[in-house]
């Protein structure tokens, strides 16, 4: 395409980075298959097609679901004006990043045998509505609490974004609200649809402990499992490779065609304020899209707030070691968040300079990196490479969880800032030409302002994702460093729940902070530049 | 490239690093799981105490995120390891460890344990055990099952969880309990106890969570976990169920790395861990029974547990040779 400022040395340093990534990954399978040898390769034991089989229908249902509640919330909250709005907004966008378990048990606490809907309901009329929480009912549910608030969130900043001017024309044509969505929201949404689905789809592929949690055991399973087993149980690095493998493959067809499919051009500007109503009849489901979601989505994270902090808050801030924990989660956050905003600026900027098919393909797919490789094998190869380069794992732990973090953020920093950036390629492509502005001004003039909620949205995703991750450094072997997500693990495995929820509660908490308060305050500061 | 890396990691891991130590005090290096080096966990009492009897050396605990886990990461590392020694392994990976060839023998005298059965091990010294059982809370339980047919029986509501034997060693406990208990009827007791499985989770703490929060009537875990609940909490709701059959015995176990540098040092503190005043440490912060005799040293939340009638056993070649067969026969069970 003509309009597109020819902006060679941003495609050179997105290629340049795609490479990396994948040499990361190349490396790191290596370095397993270089331990393995001398192992014995016994015969893999497991029923792959199986497995393909029964993960792609979960995983199919979950992305269906999840992006058509998502969406039908994000017009909800589009369109609803509330007080506490913000508050919902964040508490929906922190269920992605909150550790799957927590959710898991939230879920619990509200749908399960003895959750605040059967005491309800037995205690109103006298029966139980038995346990819809568990099989492949309570792994769907879960997964869409997690994926569909994702989705929602992001939907919503794309709705949230469409300009004022577009409202004005289709406020005075008169649409309908069905017009409205069909005409002005869903092309702004098409757009952000299939990386969506792509990573929707890949999470529910390879989650692992809510689907064993949930799914009541070994029949509904995944193949993240069998790899685990592998590595743990027979400590057979080959097989684990292989299996490994298999997942890449499948997850690299599913990325494919999801970057196959081409990218719409979605709208900029400043957002609207809210001046058009929809009409009555509209504006009532919504409120009822909207209550059901809180109902469904909320009530299991208030339930985590709730018990966390019913429950000895008091003795879990008293104890240094919280504190030490609270400050290294910080840290090793905002590592993250800024490393993620480097990574996926600079992929997005190169796939956005490009018009070329093939090559953005390539340059979508290493920001999958991370959804692909099973986080046992990436814990397993990067425990190798580091102890290679003649590093002592615990001193590299920290800088091993802020990459893996920021390579696990890094597709849903792609979601958040790729499609606005092309979008900008796009339609004001030829004004930057035609001004001969430099890959530079272009950022800090046009780029960076326009994409201040959107920076901050990503920010506030890679941040909260390293508050709850950990799952990379299980054999760094780390005695003094220790995150709130480790520090909660420990004191589950120890009896001590109650520590466990608090911390769960105050990771939310700054899940919830982080969501309302970066995406203002980077806009704030974008704006401000001007 | 790589000096630089080198030099940027080691400018940035000032920020995050314990103070380094002088090079001159023998550093003792352990590898643990992590909830044993937590700081509720036996790891900072034993820290201590041993460092306050070795003449100037100093544990360092290397947490991995279970014990398997830190067998693996030994695996991985071969000869080179900085590991003197490893504590907390449990008998059933015993004899897969000792097959490693990386474990030297202890050459202590532990005829004065008091383990269910003596104890004969010349590579590994235990430090606690105790009985895989399943836990019941009798605010809801009134009658619980005395065995796994009494177990198979009840109303199929009645719902137990347990835990995957590919990556919790409470799960690949059950397995070898049903195989020492019942033999090559295990499969036919797995499709019985069917219907009964709420879930099977990937770790205890899962599963022991859904059992607190309701959600299950009874969860796979030790017989000393309503320890926890009365020292700790005053709880004394949650019961272990006793089963006729006999119970299988988790028995923790540490040892010596032939790696290791500091052969003497690592075996003063197998001495010293597996001594009155090590021992001591455990039970409250490990919650299992010690492996001698503390007397009155004994927190008493453990005198009012009951002990299994029977301790079922299986040897170490029987576990290595089936235990892969075992756990796809449950599998293939409960699929």
């Amino acid at each position: 395409m003509l309009t597109l400022p020819h902006r060679p040395l941003r495609i050179a340093a997105a290629i340049t980075l795609a490479a990396a990534i994948a040499a990361l990954i190349a490396l790191v399978l290596w370095a397993i298959l270089a331990a393995a040898t001398g192992s014995g390769s016994s015969a893999s034991r497991i029923d792959i097609p199986h497995l393909l089989r029964m993960t792609s229908i979960q995983a199919g249902l979950t992305t269906v679901l999840s992006l058509a509640v998502g969406t039908a919330l994000a017009w909800s909250l589009n369109r609803l004006r509330f007080p506490g709005r913000d508050l919902v907004v964040g508490l929906f966008a922190s269920a992605i990043v909150t550790p799957g378990m927590v959710v898991a048990f939230g879920l619990l606490s509200i749908w399960g045998r003895n959750g605040w809907i059967n005491q309800l309901s037995e205690a109103l009329f006298g029966v139980s509505i038995g346990n819809p929480a568990f099989g492949l009912s309570g792994i769907l549910f879960a997964h869409v609490i997690l994926d569909g608030a994702f989705a929602a969130r992001i939907l919503l900043a794309r709705l949230d974004a469409i300009p004022a001017a577009r409202l004005k024309t289709g406020q005075s044509l008169g649409l309908t609200a069905w017009q409205r969505f069909a005409i002005i929201d869903w092309p702004t949404l098409r757009g952000t649809m299939p990386g969506l689905a792509a990573i929707i789809f890949l999470l529910a592929f390879t989650s692992f402990p809510i689907v064993l949690l949930l799914g009541g055991g070994p029949a509904n399973q995944t193949l993240e499992v069998a790899i685990y087993a592998a590595v743990r149980q027979d400590f057979d690095l080959a097989g684990a490779v292989r299996l490994a493998a298999t997942q890449i493959a499948v997850c690299s067809a599913v990325i494919l065609a999801a970057s196959a499919m081409g990218p719409i051009p979605t709208s900029l500007g400043t957002s609207a304020a809210p001046r058009w109503r929809d009409a009555a009849p509209a504006r009532l489901l919504q409120a009822l899209v909207l209550a059901l979601c809180i109902l469904g989505f909320a009530l299991p994270l208030l339930s985590v707030l709730f018990d966390g902090l019913a429950s000895g808050l008091g003795s879990l801030l008293a104890r240094p070691a919280f504190w030490w924990a609270a400050a290294s989660s910080l840290l090793i956050g905002a590592a993250s968040a800024i490393l993620t905003l480097v990574l996926a600026m600079l992929l997005a900027m190169g796939r956005g300079a490009t018009a070329d098919g093939p090559l953005r393909t390539l340059l979508g797919m290493p920001a999958y990196a991370y959804l692909a490789v099973p986080a046992i094998v990436l814990s397993l190869g990067f425990f190798l490479l580091v102890r290679q380069l003649g590093i002592a794992p615990a001193t590299a732990a920290p800088f091993v969880v802020i990459l893996a973090n920021s390579l696990l953020a890094l597709p849903f920093a792609m979601a958040t800032l790729g499609p606005p950036l092309e979008a900008i390629a796009r339609s004001r492509g030829k004004l930057i030409r035609s001004l001969g502005l430099s890959g530079w001004r272009q950022f800090a003039a046009v780029e960076c302002p326009l994409l201040g909620r959107d920076i901050g949205v990503m920010l506030a995703l890679a941040f909260c994702f390293s508050l709850g991750d950990l799952g990379v450094i299980a054999l760094f072997g780390t005695q003094d460093f220790q995150t709130l997500p480790l520090m909660m693990f420990r004191a589950l495995g120890s009896y001590r729940s109650n520590d466990a929820s608090a911390i769960a509660a105050i990771l939310l908490i700054g899940t919830i902070i982080a969501f309302v308060g970066l995406p203002r305050l980077v806009e704030r500061i974008a704006n401000a530049a001007r | 490239m790589v000096k630089f890396t080198r030099l940027a990691l080691a400018v940035l891991t000032g920020l995050f690093a314990a103070p380094t130590l002088a090079e001159e005090v023998p550093i003792l290096k352990i590898y643990t799981y992590d909830s044993f080096a937590a700081e509720w966990g036996p790891g900072p009492g034993l820290k201590a105490g041993f460092e306050a009897i070795c003449g100037g050396c100093i544990v360092e605990w290397v947490a991995t995120d279970s014990s398997i886990g830190a067998l693996r990461r030994v695996q991985l590392e071969g000869e080179t390891t900085e590991a003197d020694l490893i504590v907390g392994l449990d008998t059933a990976i015993a004899g897969e460890a000792r097959a490693t060839g990386l474990f030297a023998d202890h050459s202590l005298d532990l005829a004065a344990l008091t383990l269910p059965e003596p104890w004969t091990d010349a590579q590994f010294v235990p430090f606690d055990y105790a009985h895989f059982a399943f836990v019941y809370d009798t605010d809801s339980v009134t009658t619980p099952p005395k065995s796994f047919e009494e177990l198979i029986a009840l109303p199929d509501d009645f719902k137990i969880v347990v835990q995957d034997p590919r990556s919790a060693t409470p799960g690949l406990g059950l397995v070898l309990w049903i195989r020492a208990a019942y033999g090559d009827r295990a499969p036919e007791i797995w499709a019985g106890l069917k219907p009964h499985i709420l879930t099977v989770t990937r770790e205890w703490s899962e599963s022991y969570n859904l059992f607190l929060e309701g959600e299950a009537d009874m969860a796979l875990s030790y017989s000393t976990s309503p320890a926890y609940h009365i020292s700790a909490e005053g709880d004394d709701t949650i019961h272990a169920a006793m089963f006729d059959e006999g119970h299988l015995a988790q028995t923790e176990v540490a040892g010596i790395l032939k790696s290791s540098d500091k052969q003497e040092l690592a075996r003063e503190f197998l001495a010293y861990l597996a001594s009155a005043e090590g021992q001591k440490v455990i039970p409250t912060t490990n919650w299992m029974f010690p492996v001698i005799d503390l007397g009155a040293d004994l927190d008493p939340a453990f005198a009012t547990l009951p002990q299994p009638a029977r301790t079922l056993t299986l040897t170490d070649a029987e576990i290595e040779a089936n235990s892969q067969a075992w756990i796809d026969e449950m599998l293939a069970a409960v699929q």
